[in-house]
């Protein structure tokens, strides 16, 4: 260490520090680090929304707001899925505060006594692993806030109507396997026609299973 | 280069010991990076506190071992014992208390008297408060002992990244260093729960009552 600089004995007179200007001691460093290419995690995603915001989370035990980071919230939609999902990153450090899917069922509503605020409820990713957050979320402006809120509900919508198109094509699949079945079954019966005994018995055994296939398709159908 | 009672990462990792005044703000700096939170209330941290901090940086993962150690000496525990095998360090006052500057160079004297020659950054906490009693002019401790100074606010979250990059820097010999996005993992898919959804609606509603803990007029950076 060195002794007390002469030139900063006067203290009224020390100049500010500047944030780029290096005052510290030359220390020999510790660790060689390499460059490292960075991955985001959202390279296969368009923002479609973009707005600066401070975002809180329902802290049950104490039953009161707690702030979870001030920063950026972004809608990514997933250029081959079409999946959209909320991520928010602090200011500064980069670190995610949120992460998690926007699904069908969830909707956004107005926090009671602040038009810049808004609430739901999220299985967040943002840990690494799934957990129910309830989560709040401030903007500068009431535009901005409304334009979260308005950008949620239709997200939320055009994924509802997303899995219902998965739905469809899911029920026309099945329609289309029992047809085929049945064809088969008709083909078969007509190979075995000299004999009416085992004719029957077969077309019952194949009607039966068709009735089984469909029972266990139609919950996934209906999910 | 692992420390005692730390879990050993595959990634470099630091040991960081703050000291400083009880009040000035250690506690609630660090927590603010772990959570997000702003800790209003004063509990005196008794004897230390360690808590595992991880940066993203052009450079990989790094981690700092926070140490933040008891400001009252009534609680101070092992004291200057928790500084052994410090890497760098944090030395934290409240420029809204004259007295926290003011006793700068004695937690400086007693922690070089354990760990020489590490990097060291001088942080003035609390710098939203309109009424501070020690102006930024006045603050010279640093350039007499070769620290670096940092005013920060662990409310605003000003400068509040600073201290953790220029210990970073200087661990690794990078003036480039700098820090980068963390990976968004791709969520995975959930099952919708109707009981459940009915709940966090319920719960939802109830919480959309209770006020936020901060003021609305807050800067937005």
């Amino acid at each position: 260490m060195s002794s007390a600089d002469p030139e900063h004995r006067e203290e009224e007179e020390a100049p500010a520090v500047g944030d780029d200007e290096d005052t510290g001691a030359h220390v020999a460093p510790i660790v060689k680090l390499e460059e490292v290419a960075v991955t985001t995690g959202e390279e296969d995603e368009d923002a479609i929304l973009d707005l600066k915001s401070k975002l809180y989370r329902f802290d049950k035990d104490g039953n009161q707001w707690k702030e979870r980071g001030a920063g950026t919230v972004k809608f990514l939609k997933h250029k081959a899925t079409g999946k959209v999902r909320l991520l928010m990153r602090q200011s500064k450090t980069l670190k995610i505060c949120a992460n998690h899917l926007i699904l069908p069922t969830m909707s956004v509503q107005e926090h009671a006594g602040n038009e810049k605020s808004c609430v739901w409820h999220a299985r967040d990713f943002a840990d690494g692993e799934l957990k129910d957050e309830l989560f709040c979320i401030r903007f500068p402006s009431i535009e901005n806030c409304k334009s979260f809120m308005e950008t949620f509900q239709e997200v939320a919508e055009s994924q509802k109507a997303e899995d219902e198109k998965e739905s469809a094509d899911a029920a026309g699949l099945i329609e289309k396997l029992s047809v085929e079945e049945k064809a088969d079954a008709e083909k078969k019966d007509e190979e075995k026609s000299e004999d009416k005994t085992v004719e029957k018995e077969s077309a019952s055994g194949k009607e039966s299973k068709a009735v089984e296939d469909k029972k266990a398709e139609e919950p996934a159908s209906s999910a | 280069m692992a420390l005692p009672n730390q879990q050993t990462v595959d990634y470099p990792s630091f040991k960081l010991v703050i000291v400083g005044d009880g009040g000035t703000g250690k506690t609630t700096f660090v927590k603010r990076h772990l959570t997000g939170e702003f800790e209003k209330k004063y509990e005196p941290t008794i004897g230390v506190e360690v808590h595992p901090l991880d940066f993203f940086t052009n450079c990989g993962k790094i981690r700092f071992y926070c140490w933040d150690t008891a400001g009252q000496e009534k609680f101070g525990g092992l004291r200057d014992g928790y500084y052994i095998h410090g890497q760098c360090a944090i030395i934290m006052f409240d420029v809204t208390a004259r007295l926290t500057y003011k006793n700068v160079p004695t937690w400086h004297r007693d922690l070089c008297r354990v760990c020489e020659n590490i990097p060291i950054v001088l942080c003035g906490n609390k710098v939203d408060v309109k009424n501070r009693q020690v102006k930024a002019k006045q603050v010279t401790f640093h350039r007499k002992k070769n620290l670096q100074y940092y005013e920060i606010s662990a409310k605003s979250n000003y400068n509040f990244e600073k201290p953790f990059l220029y210990l970073a820097r200087k661990l690794a010999g990078d003036t480039n260093l700098h820090f980068v996005e963390s990976p968004a993992l791709a969520p995975p898919e959930v099952q919708i729960d109707l009981a459940a959804q009915q709940q966090h609606e319920a719960e939802l509603l109830a919480a959309a009552s209770q006020p936020l803990p901060d003021d609305d007029d807050d800067q937005f950076e």
